[in-house]
């Protein structure tokens, strides 16, 4: 018997410690030389999802651009509410808008995330040519994310309780050539360099290499390897230092993934950010999404 | 010619676009469109050659006031190529009234208020294409059930108010003063009710009177609605109350002169109740439903007009209460493939009328109607090349062995211009809803060029 309460005082201890590591919503992290790789990914989902803000909003383009060169438009709205909220397990909500073109003017959805790392997204859908809202399934990780070469796992439903970790070592990288603005991002920046492999098996992907930016603590650049074990797409992400209340918010200002199979890449440009504008919760509810006029 | 006719359509919208871009808080969009049809049975029988043209202006004020109206033009060239269709052409070849003015309200929105006053539509329920609770518009049918639910709904002059008393609720109550009958196409129209047609047919070389009582233009008839909707755990649900008039006109002999072969038929709107619930809730958490989304509605109409007669003869209807509920199934089944599958009773109040000889009728067809009525759907829809193909398969059919098949797929040529190819296929008895039409099933193409 005292065996087990010793068991039992052991285990509290040890989860006790462990969600003390966990970051705590509203906070500003990066990663430091020491840390171990589930650490320093831990700060990489933090960071990619801004759960260091309140609220988000950002507007920008997505280009898709085949291998010809042939370039679409759509260019987007996103509003963001992080709540961190443990009494309904909600992370955040997100309300994304298309803006153009007209023939795809005015299709919106809301997603609300748990903070349950197993629990699906709830997503509502605006449908402008039926005039009323639509609940729909939350599409399976793997599918595109609305037509783009990144998949919904990719933008959305990943986290950090879907892979296990190792970190390879520390590096200046080599630099990203953006085929978008032809420009060379972080070349020579500091970065960890992890090794991620999913739990889920068999999955679309074996393994991912991020470079984690040591200044920022968001993912750069990765490579996404198949199940055969050979690279087929990779993923850039421009972060830069937004200043918001004296505190530095890591955020994505460009991100361009390439699919290495269809030579298809899609960029997506986000030309207006905008961090802690004191966004309601009511923006997020379906009354919201019902005003939508297209 | 043709090039220059599209220039000259084309030019004057992309200025006016510009223009909007240069007018802050002004945003204009549209589109140009033609929908061309060819009979199945016959490609040489082109039952629709519409070319449409909208246009939509949204002029924000502030955060909190809008203004958003929006029209749309069409001309169906189709009903002045064939003689055949002479007999709707002047319904069916544009469009009518002010019916071009689809939307035009002022919009004031706030946390807990939002005021929508103007024309507009209204779409309650979770069904998808079967209006149960979706009965606040009247519906234009002249192109039977295949446009756009958003196309269907004639849309009403309206004050819609949304009051949120806590975070996911809202009370919403509508006020509707306009009122406009559900319309049909007449007879001559590739989509004309049998119903229709078989009282045309019928009226030939009689002397008819058709006397239309509409209601009277006072506050006590509008239409009035609530509805309630709030969040159960994960699971949103509503609670719905419309009072108005019936949209359909029933029409009954009220006076018949056998020694002049005079009918007097009074043409009559009826008011009625609908009360309603909905739901709807994805599982998100592991399990086996995880990732199903369930939705459903149901409906009480309570003096809901029902005819009744013999087979292909209306003689008279009762108002009854009438039950209409349905359960749908959302679910991704593979990687970007996304079934939905529905279930729906219709059932009346009783399987007779309650008069010797005479049965309840399908009011599209007068043909004899079942007692209970189960309607199925199926709709699969899956995106490729990045979203720029899109195929859609729909089914819908009852229990009678009637029903359409609408498969469709939609490519983007360019980020503004949209081609569509699909087709209608209609099969069952003559006698019922989708049945009707089986000597009607159309391919048809549409090409969207929005700016």
């Amino acid at each position: 018997m005292k065996r087990f309460f010793l068991s039992a005082l052991a285990m509290i201890l040890l989860t006790g410690v462990a969600s003390a590591s966990e970051p705590e919503y509203f906070n500003v992290y990066k990663p430091s030389d020491g840390m171990t790789a589930d650490e320093i990914m831990q700060i990489e989902y933090f960071v990619k999802y801004t759960k260091f803000a309140r609220d988000v909003e950002l507007n920008g383009t997505a280009y898709f651009v085949d291998k010809s060169g042939s370039t679409r438009e759509r260019a987007t709205s996103r509003q963001r509410i992080t709540l961190g909220r443990k009494s309904d397990d909600l992370a955040y909500k997100d309300l994304n808008l298309f803006t153009s073109p007209a023939q795809v003017r005015g299709l919106a959805t809301l997603g609300w995330t748990y903070m349950n790392p197993a629990r699906q997204t709830d997503t509502w859908l605006w449908v402008p040519s039926l005039k009323k809202i639509r609940k729909i399934s939350s599409a399976n990780a793997d599918d595109t994310f609305m037509g783009s070469d990144f998949t919904v796992d990719d933008i959305v439903t990943r986290k950090f309780e879907d892979e296990t970790y190792i970190l390879i070592g520390s590096e200046n990288f080599k630099g990203y050539d953006c085929e978008y603005d032809k420009k060379v991002y972080f070349k020579d920046a500091p970065c960890f360099v992890i090794e991620a492999k999913p739990k889920k098996s068999p999955w679309y992907y074996s393994k991912r290499v991020l470079w984690v930016d040591k200044n920022t603590g968001g993912g750069v650049y990765e490579e996404m390897y198949g199940p055969d074990g050979k690279m087929f797409k990779t993923i850039f992400k421009d972060f830069r230092i937004f200043k918001v209340d004296g505190k530095d918010y890591a955020t994505q200002v460009l991100l361009e993934c390439k699919d290495l199979r269809s030579g298809h890449r899609t960029v997506i440009a986000n030309s207006d950010i905008r961090y802690d504008q004191g966004l309601s919760e009511e923006l997020f509810t379906e009354k919201a999404l019902s005003r939508s006029r297209w | 010619m043709r090039k220059l006719i599209i220039l000259l359509l084309v030019v004057p919208f992309t200025f006016l676009n510009s223009y909007a871009g240069a007018v802050e808080n002004l945003s204009i969009s549209g589109y140009l469109k033609n929908e061309t049809a060819l009979g199945m049975k016959s490609l040489n029988e082109v039952p629709k050659f519409k070319n449409i043209i909208s246009l939509s202006g949204e002029y924000t004020f502030n955060d909190q006031f809008a203004m958003f109206a929006s029209g749309r033009y069409w001309y169906d060239a189709a009903y002045s190529w064939r003689d055949k269709y002479d007999s709707a052409q002047t319904f069916m070849q544009h469009v009518q009234r002010t019916d071009w003015l689809r939307d035009c309200y002022l919009d004031y929105t706030s946390d807990k208020l939002d005021m929508r006053l103007g024309k507009q539509q209204v779409a309650w329920g979770q069904a998808d294409g079967i209006t149960i609770l979706d009965r606040v518009n009247p519906f234009d049918l002249t192109e039977y059930w295949v446009q756009d639910m958003a196309d269907i709904r004639i849309p009403l002059w309206m004050a819609n108010v949304k009051y949120s008393p806590k975070l996911n609720s809202t009370l919403q109550f509508l006020v509707i003063p306009d009122f406009e009958q559900s319309t049909s196409a007449p007879p001559g129209s590739p989509y004309t009710f049998r119903s229709y047609t078989l009282y045309d047919s019928w009226k030939k070389g009689k002397n008819v009177v058709e006397d239309i009582q509409y209601p009277d233009k006072e506050f006590e008839n509008s239409t009035f609605g609530v509805q309630w909707s709030d969040r159960v755990g994960d699971m949103d649900y509503t609670f719905n109350y419309l009072h108005g008039y019936y949209y359909s006109a029933s029409t009954y002999t009220q006076v018949y002169n056998p020694y002049l072969n005079k009918y007097s038929f009074l043409r009559e709107f009826k008011q009625w109740n609908m009360y309603g619930t909905s739901f709807n809730k994805t599982f998100t958490n592991p399990g086996p439903l995880e990732g199903i989304t369930l939705r459903g509605d149901f409906a009480y109409y309570n003096r809901e007009p029902v005819y009744y007669g013999t087979d292909g003869s209306s003689t008279g209807y009762h108002l009854w209460d009438n039950v209409f509920w349905l359960l749908g199934v959302d679910r991704y089944i593979a990687t970007g493939w996304l079934a939905s599958f529905q279930f729906a009773q219709y059932i009346m109040e009783d399987a007779k009328p309650g008069i010797p000889g005479k049965v309840t009728l399908n009011r599209y067809t007068y043909g004899p109607a079942d007692q209970i009525e189960n309607i199925f759907s199926f709709k699969l829809t899956k995106s490729f090349l990045h979203d720029r193909v899109k195929p859609e398969f729909f089914w819908t059919g009852t229990d009678d062995n009637q029903g359409r098949i609408s498969p469709k797929v939609t490519y983007e040529l360019k980020d503004n211009l949209w081609l569509t190819v699909g087709a209608h296929y209609f099969y069952g008895h003559v006698q019922d809803t989708n049945g009707q039409f089986r000597e009607s099933s159309q391919v048809f193409m549409n090409l969207k060029y929005a700016f």
